[in-house]
């Protein structure tokens, strides 16, 4: 599997796909081809990097529905481009609302196509590293104890080391003891870096 | 004094018109013998030539105001451009109708009547030109006569019907019975059905006298023909039966005081020719019965054994068999043969002379009114014989074929007027008549000395000749130019409708079939740019962009195809016949729906029968039909749900040589309202439909000898069929 930056194309019409996919690899980019949507959502592996190129009217499953399927999947935002033949305002309100980097119409320009698509590689690169943060985060938060846990919490909503021992009922002193614990097991020095940090948590949630 | 000729003369080479107004229709034995009568003295004694028309009123059996008002509408019509300068009026009812319409019908035209009673004449207020004879059926007399005949008879039957005339007899017989002199028993047989006056009649003992009036009608309203009546009765009856009309004489009656009816014609004649030759009608009175006498049938007499002897003196004594024989057999026995035999020739002679005129007459009345009414009808009649190379044709033909006066008929001048395209069809088809038994059809068009241009239907037959050859064609001409050209406007409105309507259902797929253009340029354009990508770089794959040209070349080439398929269905023409493969048919078809199915979340599948069908036809009206179905079977579907939306095409066949195409769809059905009527122009179950969709499509099909038929599907939805007759292309050997 390589991490290289993928597009994956899904039209239903075989001449178009054969020529997008045909203009994106003229522009070195690697690219993979599925003119059924069903094929596509079966084989895509959220894994690796890219973008996702699609038609938007196609029979069985439209392109909109596959963004909603692709984003249900994972907490990952797969970038996703609209390509279609009818560009009517109601349809591309949808999909730039659930998301999409852009809504092309055809025939599309080589330029207009490839703007989104690298637009959508820093999303995606963005997002990827955002992911990574996350995920390094959460494994250092499930190191925690449910005591650390509850004193974590606490000092995000700003409560003072005597109001928790209140709370908690016990002493201030406990308190320091996993307080400082807790900010070492998740690499933290300062209080400000515990609240971004808890923010990037409540973004994935 | 000059003038005064002049005008006799110009009077005298115009002949002059007499009416026979009949109150009755041609049945009624006495008003058209006195008609005829009539007719044969005007004709014998007229100096001037006269036209005599009929009319039968037919007032006894039409009774309402309106009837009477259509037919004086009728006749003032008919004798409008030649009005009548005489009417003689037989049957009482005639008279008042034309003094009521004279106005109209015949202008001033001084009247005779006929057969109109004293009573009936008083009753009318006569303008001073109508005169006439006043007939009077004496009763009494003729009551007179049955007991001169019976003396001994007690008893006495009078019958009389229900009609109107029949009402006017019963009062006035009980009127004369009871101030006859002699007394009888008497017993009036008024108002009855004619099977019930059958059945009493048959009961009468045979020692009465029976008197019979007059039955116009019987009780249930049945009419008749009072001549006809007492040949019934009289011929059921035990008893004698007598009336005072001369036409029953002959009819069974044994007779009566009666008027010839004859004799009254031949007054009535003498009266109108002195009328005609200029005498004021003022100064001639009605006569009363100018020929009354007693006169009895001889073998109603023998019938009832009643014996001559008693007759009153003057008695005509009719249908007598000569008793010359039994006095003097041996004396006259050889010149009664000869005379016998020599009136039997005589009388085959006349017979056969009076056959022979008759049907010379009738032949030539009768072609006479052929002509008329082929004239009157703009057809032409003809002969062609193929012997002499004559042609025999009416003159109307002449008009139809703009042929001058002076030409002669003859074959070579019709054919000259013939169209120079449609000379060979004529010629065959005059050809094939004289081939053939079966009349043969062809139309052709002819060119008018003015240089219009007219359709004639040419209809022929031939005539086989004793020796079974035919030499002898004829048939008719029929202008049918009007005909023509309405059926030419009519195709072209079809074919102005056919495209109207391919335009529309085009107009509704217009944004989808603009996405089947736009898919390949899509491609075209995406292929072109990779093409210029690729030969940017430093060492391009040369290849690649060769596979990017070719694809261009395919993308362009399918673009290319939806616009033909579209040009084709939006150009109007005519309709062409060609081969068609049902399959490729709808294929294409659907190619152009495949984004408007995506478009209403419908799936379409295609079950082709793998044999390549071919019918003949052309393939833009079948498109139509199979695009149109579909276009029917999507709509039928808004409001089905997502995942049972799918439409089926299949074909299969041939059966009996008839491929057979459904469209089956899982819509609403068709409405058992709609049924029946979906074919009908302008009925539509759409809110934006014109109705004219089905009509179309059915006509297309049926204009393919095929069949459109559309049912319910049990399973839900409908299927839409139509069958098309397989032909396939004939392969001549080389």
């Amino acid at each position: 599997m390589t991490d290289e930056f993928t597009v994956y194309l899904v039209d239903d019409d075989p001449g178009v796909l054969k020529g997008l996919s045909r203009l994106l690899r003229a522009r070195r980019y690697e690219v993979k081809a599925y003119s059924s949507p069903r094929v596509f959502l079966d084989e895509h592996d959220m894994a690796v990097p890219g973008c996702a190129v699609l038609d938007v009217s196609m029979p069985g499953l439209d392109g909109l529905e596959i963004q909603r399927v692709l984003t249900a999947a994972s907490g990952y935002h797969r970038p996703v481009v609209f390509v279609t033949g009818k560009g009517d305002i109601p349809t591309s309100v949808r999909a730039m609302k659930a998301g999409a980097i852009d809504f092309l119409t055809k025939p599309v320009k080589d330029k207009d196509l490839f703007e989104a698509i690298s637009h959508a590689e820093a999303r995606d690169a963005e997002s990827r590293q955002l992911h990574s943060e996350m995920k390094s985060i959460q494994a250092k938060v499930s190191n925690l104890t449910p005591r650390e846990r509850e004193v974590f919490t606490h000092v995000v909503a700003g409560r003072l080391n005597k109001q928790i021992a209140g709370d908690l009922g016990t002493v201030e002193k406990t308190i320091k003891v996993h307080r400082s614990r807790m900010m070492e097991k998740l690499g933290i020095r300062t209080v400000a870096d515990l609240v971004r940090m808890a923010g990037k948590l409540n973004l994935s949630r | 004094m000059l003038l005064f000729l002049f005008g006799a003369e110009s009077r005298a080479a115009e002949p002059r018109r007499v009416l026979m107004l009949h109150a009755f229709n041609y049945t009624f034995p006495a008003t058209t013998l006195i008609a005829d009568s009539a007719r044969k003295r005007l004709l014998e004694r007229s100096p001037q030539p006269l036209e005599i028309d009929a009319d039968f009123l037919d007032l006894a059996r039409n009774t309402d105001a309106e009837y009477e008002s259509r037919i004086a509408m009728f006749l003032r019509t008919k004798y409008e451009k030649r009005p009548p300068d005489l009417v003689i009026t037989l049957g009482s009812a005639a008279l008042p109708f034309i003094v009521r319409h004279r106005e109209a019908i015949a202008p001033n035209a001084p009247v005779v009547f006929t057969a109109v009673s004293a009573q009936s004449y008083g009753a009318l207020q006569l303008p001073s030109n109508i005169t006439g004879i006043i007939s009077e059926f004496n009763l009494d007399k003729t009551l007179a006569l049955a007991e001169r005949l019976q003396p001994e008879a007690s008893r006495l039957f009078v019958i009389a019907g229900s009609g109107e005339a029949d009402r006017r007899w019963q009062s006035a017989a009980r009127k004369t019975i009871e101030a006859h002199q002699r007394k009888f028993e008497v017993t009036y047989l008024f108002e009855r059905s004619f099977a019930n006056l059958v059945e009493e009649v048959s009961k009468i003992p045979r020692d009465s006298i029976v008197m019979l009036l007059t039955v116009f009608a019987d009780s249930e309203g049945n009419a008749f023909v009072p001549a006809h009546v007492a040949g019934s009765l009289s011929a059921i009856s035990p008893a004698p039966l007598y009336a005072p009309y001369d036409t029953y004489i002959g009819n069974g009656s044994v007779g009566g005081f009666v008027e010839t009816f004859e004799s009254v014609g031949v007054r009535a004649a003498d009266m109108a020719l002195q009328i005609l030759a200029g005498k004021d009608p003022a100064t001639i009175a009605p006569q009363t019965n100018p020929g009354q006498a007693y006169r009895v049938d001889h073998r109603a007499m023998a019938r009832w054994k009643l014996q001559e002897s008693k007759l009153p003196p003057d008695t005509a004594v009719l249908f007598k068999e000569p008793t010359i024989w039994s006095e003097h057999r041996g004396a006259v026995v050889g010149a009664i043969l000869i005379v016998a035999l020599q009136s039997l020739i005589v009388g085959a002679l006349l017979v056969q002379r009076r056959r022979r005129l008759r049907a010379e007459s009738l032949l030539k009345e009768s072609e006479e009114r052929m002509t008329f009414a082929a004239a009157a009808a703009n057809i032409g009649l003809w002969q062609f014989d193929q012997h002499r190379n004559e042609l025999w044709a009416t003159e109307h033909c002449r008009a139809m074929f703009g042929i001058a006066r002076d030409a002669p008929l003859t074959r070579d001048t019709f054919l000259s007027a013939v169209h120079p395209d449609d000379l060979q069809t004529a010629t065959q088809a005059l050809k094939r008549s004289l081939e053939t038994e079966q009349p043969a059809i062809s139309d052709v068009r002819i060119v008018l000395p003015g240089g219009e241009v007219r359709w004639i239907r040419m209809r022929a037959r031939s005539y086989q000749e004793d020796n079974g050859e035919s030499e002898q064609g004829g048939g008719i001409f029929i202008d049918v130019t009007d005909q023509k050209s309405a059926e030419a406007e009519t195709a072209l409105q079809r074919v102005e409708i056919e495209h109207l309507m391919r335009v529309s259902v085009l107009g509704e797929l217009s944004g989808s079939i603009a996405h089947e253009i736009n898919q390949p340029l899509t491609a075209i354009l995406s292929n072109a740019q990779a093409a210029l990508h690729l030969l940017a770089q430093n060492s391009p794959d040369l290849a690649e962009v060769r596979d990017a040209l070719e694809d261009i070349v395919h993308e362009d080439n399918r673009a290319g195809e939806v616009i033909h398929r579209l040009r084709s269905l939006l150009k109007k023409g005519e309709r062409k016949t060609e081969y068609v493969n049902i399959n490729d048919l709808v294929r294409s078809t659907v190619s152009l729906l495949h984004s408007e199915l995506i478009g209403r979340d419908i799936s379409l599948r295609l079950d082709l029968d793998h044999a390549p069908f071919l019918t003949r036809g052309d393939s833009v009206q079948l498109q139509q039909v199979l695009l149109n179905l579909v276009m029917n079977a999507m709509d039928a579907m808004a409001s089905t749900p997502i995942a049972q939306r799918s439409i089926l095409i299949s074909t299969s066949g041939p059966q009996a040589g008839m491929v057979d195409v459904l469209v089956r769809d899982r819509g609403h059905g068709i409405h058992p309202k709609a049924n029946g009527r979906l074919f009908e122009p302008f009925y539509t179950t759409k809110n934006h439909g014109l109705g004219l969709g089905l009509t179309l499509c059915s006509t297309i099909i049926q204009a393919h000898q095929g069949r459109l038929t559309l049912v319910n599907d049990e399973r839900g939805g409908a299927i839409a069929k139509f069958s098309l007759p397989v032909q396939q292309p004939t392969l001549h050997a080389a």
